[in-house]
């Protein structure tokens, strides 16, 4: 049987992986409930912690905290809340591929997994981030009555965002592989939510932290997932930017690195036997 | 040869707790098998649970890697070139899904063509084809959630097949489908199997599935092939049995004869099961034709599970036929 393999290779090789963003999207539609849901919860939490540093801003009689003022801090929290409820459960479906066996499946296909599940991911994730910001910006208009972010401010947040959700994915997945050598993993991603939540300066910005654990935490892989993008959202600057790209390109190789060591490990202690 | 594998092993090591303490033991899920297979064959991999069956069709097609011995599939060494392999061969596992559960199979179909990198006007075609020879237009369109097994299984296939591959694994293909729904499934494989010359290596618990497909059995017990024959052969030498059934048209009365069984019993009609070795047919029918006035005779070979369950029932170790007992 001959095969209809194309010969041109090298724009294939890409679109395959464009093909997959797109289909896991338009999968995701399916779950339209889910994904009002989540909108409603980042609402509610928007709307609580939006209040909460207003009356902090009107309590402390200061215009601006962290060099933010609070219009800026409203955005600033809308898109740090926008990028951790975007989260894909992917460390939970690499878990899952693992212990059912679903992963053969996956192998003898043409493409190497993790860029499988790289692919799928950043669907879904484009998805709910646009999903994300599109209420963020309803609820931080209505609140803040103000629009303090810029052209260069979106540019920014364009460029640090890709490498936001592909060092989250990173680190996702790794604990996902861990799989292979534990009985449960959610331990793990507990920890690792937690630190992304505090240590990447969800909740306050990491500026607002005694100098010494602003400087520690601020070139930790949670604070370029987060604080890194958000902080570039409100208040760009060249120099940071920079700053903020090379970091996280730089943990982006560390972790790929990690990955591809662990799951080259791991494809030898495959034990998916039965049907 | 398309396959071939020689002192193929697998062994796993398991943790088993006792209360508080965990200690490791080593399972040999397969045992230094050996095995090739041709072109176009069709060719039953058997075997009870926990047999070896899905360990070999994994390390076949680079899922696993073994723990010791050499395999070489369409020239390659599957779990070493398993993207170059992945290729060159399709696989169904009955109990997993390859189709979007969301979504339609076109879409499913569209998805793999690209990520097989199929010309676009040759997957064009060969998707045509494929939906027409397996009958998928009435739900091309239908969320996979919302298909019936039997239709979800004739897509799996069907998707299997998009990039043309030489070689078909297919675990379990009719697990948990009705029956015309399995009948449809077979006559496919066998279609594809016959007319286009793919390879193809299925496992099944069905007997149906071995006898309506496959030319060759390999029967797989303890980890180790304990049988590699034609499927004729195989009935014929390993239960020295045949089933007589007779009908009358008067009433009748049988007498006992030595290795001959009486499997049921009517005015009218009897099932014998004849020990061959024991007694000669031809004397068995003889007797039958003493009885009365005869509306319809048959002579039968036992059923294909009786067969299995009795290669199954043999100790470990008792692999006399092991390889060599295929005959051209």
């Amino acid at each position: 049987m001959q095969s209809i393999r194309s010969t041109h290779l090298g724009t294939h090789g890409f679109v395959k992986y464009i093909a997959l963003a797109m289909i896991s999207a338009r999968s995701n539609f399916a779950y339209f409930g889910e994904i009002c849901g989540r909108q409603l919860f980042l609402a509610v939490i928007l709307y609580i912690f939006l209040r909460l540093w207003k009356v902090t801003y009107a309590h402390c009689g200061v215009e601006q905290m962290a060099g933010l003022s609070l219009s800026q801090m409203l955005w600033y929290l809308t898109a740090t809340e926008a990028i951790i409820l975007s989260s894909s459960p992917i460390s939970t479906i690499v878990d899952e591929d693992v212990r059912t066996g679903a992963l053969a499946i996956q192998l003898i296909r043409p493409t190497p997994y993790p860029l499988y599940k790289f692919a799928l991911y950043m669907g879904e994730r484009y998805l709910r981030l646009i999903a994300n910001f599109a209420v963020g910006t309803i609820i931080c208009l209505v609140l803040a009555r103000e629009i303090s972010i810029t052209a260069q401010g979106i540019f920014a947040l364009s460029l640090a965002l890709p490498l936001a959700i592909t060092l989250d994915f990173l680190g996702n997945f790794l604990v996902g592989l861990g799989a292979f050598w534990l009985e449960n993993t959610s331990g793990i991603l507990f920890i690792y939510s937690k630190f992304l939540m505090v240590l990447g300066g969800m909740l306050i910005p990491l500026d607002l932290l005694p100098k010494p654990y602003a400087e520690l935490t601020k070139i930790l892989p949670f604070a370029s997932i987060v604080y890194g993008p958000a902080k570039q959202l409100v208040h760009p600057c060249g120099e940071e930017l920079v700053h903020v790209l090379v970091l996280q390109t730089t943990w982006i190789l560390v972790f790929s690195l990690i990955v591809w060591q662990v799951y080259n490990l791991a494809l030898k202690r495959i034990a998916a036997n039965g049907g | 040869m398309v396959i071939s594998a020689k002192k193929l092993s697998k062994t796993f090591v398991v943790n088993k707790r006792d209360g508080w303490r965990s200690h490791k033991t080593e399972v040999l899920a397969v045992d230094s098998i050996d095995l090739s297979i041709e072109q176009g064959a069709a060719v039953a991999l058997i075997g009870p649970n926990g047999a070896g069956k899905s360990t070999t069709i994994k390390m076949l097609t680079g899922i696993l890697h073994p723990t010791a011995g050499t395999a070489a599939v369409l020239g390659l060494v599957p779990w070493r070139d398993r993207t170059r392999l992945a290729y060159e061969i399709g696989a169904v596992f009955g109990q997993r899904s390859q189709l979007w559960y969301h979504l339609p199979p076109e879409d499913s179909f569209d998805l793999l063509s690209r990520i097989y990198n199929l010309d676009r006007k040759q997957y064009k075609q060969q998707r045509d084809m494929l939906i027409e020879r397996f009958g998928l237009v009435p739900f091309l369109n239908t969320p996979v959630r919302k298909l019936s097994l039997g239709q979800r299984m004739r897509a799996e296939i069907a998707a299997s097949l998009l990039h043309r591959p030489r070689l078909l694994f297919l675990d379990e293909p009719t697990i948990g489908v009705d029956v015309v729904a399995r009948q449809e499934l077979r006559d496919l494989i066998k279609e594809w199997n016959q007319q286009d010359g793919v390879t193809v290596l299925i496992t099944s618990h069905d007997a149906g599935d071995i006898e309506h497909v496959a030319q060759r059995v390999l029967v797989v017990n303890h980890g180790q092939i304990v049988l590699d024959d034609k499927l004729a052969n195989m009935r014929r030498q390993y239960l020295d049995t045949k089933v007589v059934s007779a009908r009358f048209h008067g009433e009748h009365k049988m007498t006992e004869l030595p290795g001959v069984k009486i499997l049921k019993m009517g005015n009218y009609a009897m099932k014998l099961e004849v020990a061959t070795d024991l007694i000669s047919i031809e004397t068995v029918v003889k007797a039958i034709l003493d009885l009365g006035t005869i509306a319809d005779i048959s002579i039968e070979d036992p059923p294909l599970e009786e067969v299995i369950a009795h290669i199954y029932s043999r100790p470990a170790g008792s692999n006399g036929h092991s390889s060599t007992m295929q005959e051209s």
